[in-house]
């Protein structure tokens, strides 16, 4: 059953005052016209020059070591910082995967050279990255994969299509997992490998795909037999599975997962207050009860990554759940329009709620679907 | 003290391994020499005075720091009101009244309720277990003041409940009844709160053991020539039933923790709102994935959902505390809602 709690970790008088910290920052720049506040911000809102701010500000790559310019503060540190950036709706796409789960692979798995090449630009706000996981072939059955790795004279030979690669077209980099010997019989899971891609090289295509709001942050990223140096390979050869399902964790267990859409339900409370007092105490009361049960879990999940666990099976829950709480709560909010009319909201808020509306499907999709989610947690309870 | 918790929930998960079986359920009466025996071994290990100060011979360990015993207790499924004994002496103790021995229970409700020379009357509702006990605690305001209540002896109109067929309750309609005890009741000592508290954590353990039975049975029966666990719907479905537990869990380890903490309230309703959620979840699905056994007395199940259908209900339901919780916020006008979470 351990893997089922979620100890409860108490927000230290330091962490308070990070929190503030951050908080006057942000507020500064949206007061200067810096930013507008933007829901799904770190997969939509892009603005390499805030994430050069942040890097500047000492606000990535935070857990980081010292010596390759990191800040050596805590995962809870990160985790009350990254809070504070997608509560405001912040634009922080551009470093959002490199400062989540691209630059602790590397710090974990990579060799020196790539550590003190590539962690400093990272923190420093400068350097991008893309995952390199789905393919077209390969979504939820991420092993998979067919992209092929094969070893050369001085070198790798990578060859295949990865896709929904958000933000391949600002990033510089993008961890790939390929596949580095044919899968076993008993075991698909050994023979792949992770590889770290300079997405600047000879023969690497990345085009475009809008989704179904209008908007490019997709791309499909074709390596046309793309020469890799001997040490692209990220970690140990045939182990990519290992430490893919290693920065899953990171990836599913923030708070990105429950606050995605919060700036639309802070207008929304905003606005109508008066109007939600007579009539909506209850649902804005269900509506604080899951954000503060899902910031706890997710909060105590940080503490775990801190003492070096491995919450795969926690980061499941918080992301099942987080991606329910959003749904539940657009439906709220629309079911609330029989109180104030759609078209009576202010055009701001109207805009806002169609953003999220259209944008919701793919919370549950991104970041592993709803099913692999459930079957992962299964698999714990040990049903499979 | 950990430790010491540590030893109390070892000890107590022994005696109750020991004691209770589905059988014993069934016959909840002051009569059973089995229930006595259960009760005499919780007695002998001071279970009942847990959270009651050392001066009254308690073992004095705050009860917000014993929920996990809560949870133990009916994760066992316990045919005693343990749960309630705890939480009684625990206020009789804080308002500096020596609680008795043996059983105490409490009233959820009261309604007209009058003290004159030392006597009440009035209606006392929804009394769990009055069939084991004569010792009953009842929180009441009178002329503004808080008072803790203890009787101990009871004649009057008895009323045995329905309740869902769970615990066995009473309402009761006395005139000019003995009082043992009265004494204010300190500030922070909220009924309500520490009711929802006690019910959540009851659900909680009763949660567990639910999904439990449901793993199990599931493992374990055959169609279509597989087990029932290893089918997809069924295996999605048992998972949501740990994702709600989880979030109830997560809920209840605040409170462990922090206790009422200083603004005294949102964590509580948090948390009565997040376990009765999540027992609607998780009577439905259980009883789904059960097929037609879980829907008989003979199997334990029904056992756990009635309870949880009880308790879901006691001290505010999930309604009462999201427009208790709401109110709350949105009356705090200065406040926006990121400021107010954090």
């Amino acid at each position: 059953m351990s893997k089922f709690n979620f100890p409860f970790i108490k927000e230290t008088n330091e962490l308070s005052n990070l929190r503030k910290e951050v908080r006057e920052f942000i507020t500064t720049c949206i007061n200067n016209n810096e930013f507008t506040p933007s829901p799904d911000a770190w997969v939509f809102s892009a603005d390499p020059s805030f994430s050069k701010k942040i890097g500047s500000k000492g606000w990535l790559g935070m857990s980081f070591p010292k010596e390759y310019g990191g800040h050596q503060r805590t995962a809870l540190e990160r985790y009350v910082v990254t809070e504070e950036l997608l509560s405001s709706g912040a634009p922080v796409a551009a470093h959002w995967i490199a400062d989540r789960q691209s630059g602790s692979q590397i710090l974990r798995y990579g060799n020196e050279k790539q550590k003190s090449s590539i962690i400093p630009q990272i923190t420093a706000g400068e350097c991008f990255f893309a995952i390199g996981m789905s393919e077209p072939d390969s979504g939820s059955d991420l092993a998979s994969v067919k992209t092929k790795a094969t070893k050369t004279k001085d070198g790798w030979k990578l060859e295949g299509r990865k896709i929904w690669s958000t933000g391949a077209h600002l990033a510089h980099y993008m961890i790939v997992l390929a596949r580095t010997s044919p899968a076993s019989e008993k075991n698909r899971h050994e023979g792949l490998s992770q590889f770290l891609v300079d997405l600047s090289l000879p023969n690497v295509k990345i085009t475009g795909i809008p989704d179904m709001t209008g908007q490019r942050h997709f791309n499909e990223t074709l390596f046309d037999n793309v020469e890799l140096s001997d040490d692209s390979l990220l970690g140990e050869e045939g182990k990519g599975w290992k430490q893919v399902v290693g920065e899953l964790a990171l990836e599913r267990s923030g708070p990105e997962r429950f606050l995605s859409h919060f700036t639309l339900l802070d207008s929304f409370i905003n606005e109508f207050r008066n109007s939600l007092i007579h009539s909506g105490t209850k649902i804005v009361g269900k509506l604080i009860s899951e954000i503060q049960t899902l910031r706890r879990m997710s909060f105590s999940v940080a503490s775990m990554l801190q003492n070096g666990e491995s919450p795969e099976t926690q980061a499941a829950f918080v992301k099942e759940l987080g991606n329910k709480f959003e749904k539940m709560m657009i439906e709220t909010l629309r079911e609330f329009s029989n109180i104030v009319p759609l078209h009576e909201w202010p055009n701001q808020l109207q805009n806002l709620f169609q953003d999220a509306t259209l944008r919701i499907p793919s919370n549950s999709l991104r970041g592993g679907t709803t099913e692999i989610m459930k079957g992962i947690i299964a698999r714990q309870l040990g049903l499979r | 003290m950990i430790e010491e918790l540590e030893i109390i929930l070892e000890t107590t998960s022994k005696i109750l391994q020991k004691h209770v079986s589905h059988g014993l359920r069934k016959n909840i009466d002051s009569e059973n020499t089995d229930i006595l025996n259960l009760w005499n071994d919780i007695e002998k290990n001071g279970l009942p005075k847990i959270s009651v100060k050392e001066k009254f011979g308690g073992y004095e360990i705050p009860f917000f720091s014993i929920l996990p015993l809560i949870k133990i207790v009916n994760k066992h499924g316990t045919p005693l009101p343990l749960s309630e004994t705890i939480l009684s002496n625990y206020i009789l103790s804080e308002s500096d009244i020596n609680p008795p021995n043996g059983i105490v229970t409490f009233a959820t409700n009261t309604k007209n309720l009058q003290i004159k020379n030392n006597m009440i009357s009035g209606e006392i509702l929804s009394v769990p277990y009055l069939n084991l006990t004569k010792n009953l605690l009842i929180v009441n305001e009178l002329n503004n003041v808080k008072k803790a209540i203890l009787i101990n002896e009871i004649n009057g109109k008895i009323i045995h409940k329905k309740n869902f067929l769970a615990e066995p309750r009473y309402d009761i309609k006395v005139e000019n009844l003995n009082i043992a005890e009265i004494k204010p009741i300190k500030n922070n000592i909220n009924f309500n709160f520490l009711g929802a508290i006690l019910r959540s954590a009851q659900m909680i353990g009763a949660m567990e053991r639910v999904l439990d039975l449901s793993i199990n049975y599931c493992s374990e029966r055959k169609q279509f020539g597989r087990a029932l666990s290893k089918f997809q719907a069924i295996q999605h479905q048992i998972s949501e039933m740990a994702v709600e537990l989880s979030a109830s869990s997560a809920a209840l380890s605040t409170i462990t923790e922090l206790g009422l903490g200083e603004k005294n309230s949102s964590d509580t309703a948090i948390l009565k709102i997040r376990a009765g959620f999540a027992a609607g979840k998780i009577i439905a699905i259980s009883h789904q994935v059960h097929g037609a056994i879980g829907f008989t007395k003979e199997y334990e199940l029904s056992y756990f959902t009635k309870n949880l259908n009880s308790w879901r209900n006691d001290f505010g339901n999930e309604s009462f505390w999201e427009e208790f919780l709401g109110k709350r916020f949105l009356e705090k006008n200065n406040k926006n809602l990121w400021e107010y979470l954090t």
